[in-house]
Order: structure tokens, then C-alpha cells, then sequence
């Protein structure tokens, strides 16, 4: 009887996280079109993110933005990227900014404003829509399931 | 409306803390505006704790002069931090936190943990001077920020041991890619501030000083850091104080003094830690030895074990920590030997813990956490408790529960 429970929990977990996972197939991480930056790595795009490293290999320094909690965009991001949960993310944030080591990515509300800032800042970056990445950024990474 | 009720509010609660309600209340009003550089965040833990002895009281650090025993408590794990961040321009950023917690003198008085300028003029290159938190072990500094890890509190025999917060100073890390990986390197060097509990005297350490350093490696999930540091104590412990409330002659007080001086002497903290952070996974390995110069300190060695595994909204987690601490020779001054005996058995340590919890992210920004500590050692382990009583056998059980929020 527990067993089955358990067992149907795990199976309620997986078909979860598969949905999660087929809803990031179509986000990808753009940077500003001027950049030069053609392509990135994973580990790349997670060092920007999570404010290990900010700077992009040709010597740019990185201005990464995010999107608010209440974005659906934001949760199967870092879940595609790191297989995380907001509130672990949100955590991870609140030990670097409470210890004064680095500050989380500006969020704004959209992803019309995520490409206003990626266009409007040389080192802009952030993640957006396949369909919705248009002429003024370059698509750097693309978000695999 | 909005801020006479908030002023009001302030009166009430009075002291440095109405100073951080105006400046909260001033981001608050900044913040709705798009150019804002001042940015105000907060953390916080309410928690409760009981054990299962009335032979010692559990202490979350050496900082707490009383603890808990097997009636719930609040003072051991609540606290309430302010943190205000201006940014001046790209490179520089002032910052002050300030935080509330039952502290050394048992009031709650607000201090200052941090204030400091922080000048990035590279992605590479970090430096900051003022009052800054100490970060000789990892995740250090990050102690009092309960949303921030798993358990109810960090793993208290390998934390037990250092009450120290912040320092005065300055600290330069540098940061370089290796290929995707990233390695990372600090240096530090303050003046420490702030007051141990030693019965009911306080050990003074301002005027210590402080200095170290770490290189960190992070290789994708990985993160693994070495990391030293050593403490050069400014004053003796309070044992003039604690000799003389038992109408020592005077000459012995001094010898004993003499024989325990803590000022002047180094304490040498080593550690090796490992993360890995992955998906549902969250496992954590750390290792330390403390080399003490003073004869009134045991040098020891603990570490601790972690392991998280996510599940929906709940984290369930499991860990194991010890320590051992080494026991010193004797004098070899028949009068003072059985003196000395008693004041150095206060710094004894030789016990494991189990932890079993659960932490449970049920809305935005807040988590509820409830966890089991089986502390299992010999009856002379005492250096992490407070007032000890004979009775007491190196084993009881502590329950704990918190609920931590940041904004």
C-alpha cells in the first residue's frame, strides 16, 4: 500500500519534471547583436548567471538579466540549465548578496524588456523565446531538454 | 498613511533599528522609481529548539552565553538582518547590514555585522575595505542566513567553534576563467570585534588580529575550496575575573593567568571543503583542523558530511559531523596541576552528531525546516555547551524547527 504511494509519487515527479523539461526546448540565451560572442557553452552561460565569472571570452564584461518569479520563463530556464528550482536559485542569491560577494541579475517584468536591455547594453545577455529573439540579439545557447 | 504607521512602528522598536525602518521605508519609495542604486533586503530565521537533557544547554556557537534544554526555546536560531546596498557607480558599492540575535551579554541588541566599500574595477578583480564578515571556512559568512542552506543551522561541530563575525579591514579576490571552469582566490586581514561568553565574564576580542586566505575551483557542479587562516588574540580569557570571584591568593591567580595567557598567542585554522550542486542533488564534505597556541585551548580536528535531495517542494536531508579535540599535558606543578585540570577540561571536545531534516519550500522566499540532531559523545565533551552540570553523559537529542525568510 506505502510502496504503491511511493511509487506513484516518484511516477507523479517524473512526468512533472518531463513536462518542465519539453517547455525549455524553445528558450535560448541571447546576447546584444554587436557582442561578437557567437556561441557559449553551458558552463559559460551558468557563470554569468550565477555571477561566478561575468565577463565573456572575447574580454566584454557580462550584464546578464533575469525575469521576475512570476515569469514562467524564469523557473524552466534554470531548470533546463541547472536542473534547479526557483527557490534554490532564489537561495544560491541570498547567500551571495547577504555575504556581500555579488549581486543577483537586474529582473525586469517581460521578454520585450529582456531584449530592450540585451539591445540596449553592450554586454547584455539574457534568455528569451526562440521565436521571440529577433534581429537586435544574437542567440548564443540553445536551452536543450 | 503608509509611513506614519511605519514611524510608528519605528518608536516602538526604537534604537538602530528605527534607523534601518526609515532607510527600508526610503528604499521601498527609491525602489519605485526605475533609476534606483539603493537596494534594501532582509533575512531571518524564527526558529525553536529543545533537547532532551537538563545537563547542558545547547548553544547554535560559542557567542551564546545560555542555550536550550528540553523545553522549546526561541533565542538559540532566531535573528533578524537588514542589509542596505547603494551602488555609486558600476565599480563601487557601499553596503551595511545590520543584525538582531541573542548574542554574548543575552540582549538582542542590533549591530553592525557589515559595512564596507566594494570597488570592482575588472570582472576579475574585487576589493573591499570596512567591516566585513569572516569567511575562514566555507560558507562562513553566510552563517546567519538561514534561507540560504539546508539544515536548521551549520553543522555545529564543525561551527561550534567560531564565534567570530566580522572583521575590520580589507580583503582583494581575483577571479580567472580556466576554459569554462573558474578559479577564484581571496586575501583578508582585520582587526576582530566583539566579546565571547566565559561563564559570567566575557573573553574580549577586539584588537585580535586576523588574517587569510582561500583559492576556491569551480568545475561545473563542483566547487572545492582550501582555505586558511590564523587569529593572533589580543586579550587573556577572563580567568583574573573567574579565580578571583573564588578568593584565589593573588600570586596563584597570576601564575594560572600567566600559564593560560591566550593574548599574544596565534590560532591556526585550516579547512578543505567540497560542494556539489546539481539538479535535485546538494552534497557537502567538509574537513578542519584548528591548531591552538594557547595551553587554555584544545587544537582539534572535525568535519561534516551532507547530503540534500529534492523532492517537489521538500528537501529531505541527512548528515553526519564530529569533532575531536586533543587534551593537553599537564604542567607539572603539583599545587596547580588539579587547578588547571578543571579550567582546561572546559575546552574539551570528542563527540558525533547525526543530523536527519527536512526543509520545505512552501511559498516564494520562505522555507520551514524541522530537524533531528543526535549528538552522541563522551561525558567530557563540554567546549560546545553552556552550563554543564555533572550529571551529564555526552548524549542527548535535539529537535529543532524554523521557519527562514528573506526579502
Amino acid at each position: 500500500m506505502r510502496k504503491h504511494f511511493i511509487r506513484s509519487l516518484l511516477l507523479a515527479c517524473c512526468l512533472l519534471s518531463l513536462s518542465v523539461a519539453e517547455a525549455t526546448a524553445e528558450l535560448v540565451v541571447v546576447v546584444n547583436a554587436r557582442n561578437g560572442v557567437a556561441v557559449m557553452t553551458r558552463n559559460e552561460v551558468i557563470n554569468i548567471f550565477f555571477g561566478r565569472y561575468r565577463q565573456f571570452f572575447n574580454g566584454v564584461e557580462a550584464q546578464p538579466v533575469d525575469l521576475v518569479d512570476g515569469h514562467p520563463d524564469r523557473g524552466h530556464f534554470y531548470y533546463g540549465l541547472v536542473g534547479k528550482d526557483v527557490s534554490d536559485v532564489n537561495a544560491y542569491w541570498s547567500r551571495q548578496v547577504f555575504s556581500g560577494r555579488a549581486q543577483a541579475p537586474p529582473r525586469v517584468n517581460t521578454s520585450e524588456e529582456v531584449l530592450k536591455w540585451v539591445s540596449s547594453h553592450p554586454g547584455g545577455i539574457g534568455f528569451v523565446e526562440l521565436g521571440k529573439a529577433d534581429a537586435r540579439v544574437r542567440v548564443v545557447y540553445e536551452l536543450n531538454p | 498613511m503608509r509611513s506614519d504607521s511605519l514611524n510608528s512602528l519605528a518608536r516602538l522598536i526604537g534604537g538602530k533599528w528605527r534607523v534601518l525602518l526609515v532607510l527600508l521605508l526610503l528604499g521601498g519609495q527609491v525602489g519605485a522609481e526605475e533609476t534606483s542604486n539603493l537596494s534594501l533586503n532582509g533575512f531571518g530565521t524564527l526558529g525553536a529548539v529543545r533537547t532532551t537533557s537538563r545537563d547542558v544547554e545547547f548553544v547554535r556557537d560559542l557567542s551564546q552565553p545560555r542555550g536550550a534544554v528540553d523545553r522549546w526555546d526561541a533565542k538559540v536560531d532566531s535573528i533578524l538582518g537588514l542589509q542596505a546596498n547603494w551602488r555609486l557607480n558600476p565599480e563601487l558599492e557601499a553596503v551595511v547590514q545590520a543584525v538582531s540575535r541573542y548574542r554574548y551579554d543575552k540582549t538582542y541588541t542590533p549591530e553592525i555585522s557589515w559595512a564596507y566599500l566594494k570597488y570592482d574595477p575588472t570582472p576579475q578583480l574585487s576589493l573591499r575595505a570596512g567591516r566585513l564578515g569572516t569567511e575562514f571556512f566555507m560558507m562562513a559568512d553566510s552563517r546567519q542566513v538561514g534561507y540560504s542552506y539546508l539544515p536548521v543551522r551549520p553543522p555545529g561541530d564543525f561551527f561550534w567553534y567560531l564565534p567570530f563575525y566580522s572583521i575590520n579591514g580589507a580583503d582583494a579576490s581575483l577571479t580567472l576563467p580556466v576554459g569554462d571552469n573558474v578559479v577564484r582566490g581571496k586575501v583578508y586581514y582585520g582587526i576582530s570585534e566583539g566579546k565571547i561568553p566565559y561563564g559570567q565574564w566575557q573573553w574580549k576580542l577586539d584588537g585580535s588580529a586576523m588574517v587569510g586566505g582561500y583559492l576556491d575551483y569551480q568545475l561545473g557542479a563542483w566547487l572545492v575550496r582550501a582555505s586558511y587562516a590564523n587569529i593572533r588574540f589580543n586579550h587573556n580569557m577572563p580567568i583574573v575575573d573567574l579565580l578571583t570571584a573564588r578568593s584565589l591568593p593573588t600570586p596563584i591567580i597570576r601564575q594560572v593567568d600567566d600559564y593560560l595567557a591566550a593574548a599574544n598567542t596565534r590560532s591556526h585554522y585550516y579547512s578543505l571543503g567540497a560542494i556539489y550542486d546539481s539538479g535535485p542533488w546538494q552534497l557537502q564534505l567538509m574537513l578542519n583542523k584548528i591548531t591552538q597556541g594557547s595551553e587554555i585551548f584544545e587544537s582539534s580536528s572535525a568535519g561534516y558530511v551532507l547530503a540534500g535531495y529534492r523532492i517537489g517542494q521538500v528537501t529531505p536531508y541527512v548528515g553526519f559531523s564530529w569533532i575531536r579535540s586533543e587534551k593537553r599535558g599537564p604542567m607539572n606543578n603539583p599545587v596547580l596541576d588539579p587547578l588547571l585540570d578543571v579550567i582546561k577540561a572546559e575546552s574539551h571536545a570528542n563527540q558525533n552528531t547525526t543530523i536527519l531534516g527536512a526543509r520545505w519550500d512552501f511559498a516564494r522566499n520562505l522555507a520551514l525546516k524541522a530537524q533531528w540532531d543526535g549528538i552522541r559523545g563522551e561525558p567530557a565533551s563540554i567546549f560546545p555547551f553552556r552550563e554543564e552540570q555533572d550529571a551529564w553523559r555526552g548524549k542527548m537529542d535535539v529537535f529543532s524547527i524554523s521557519m527562514d525568510f528573506v526579502f
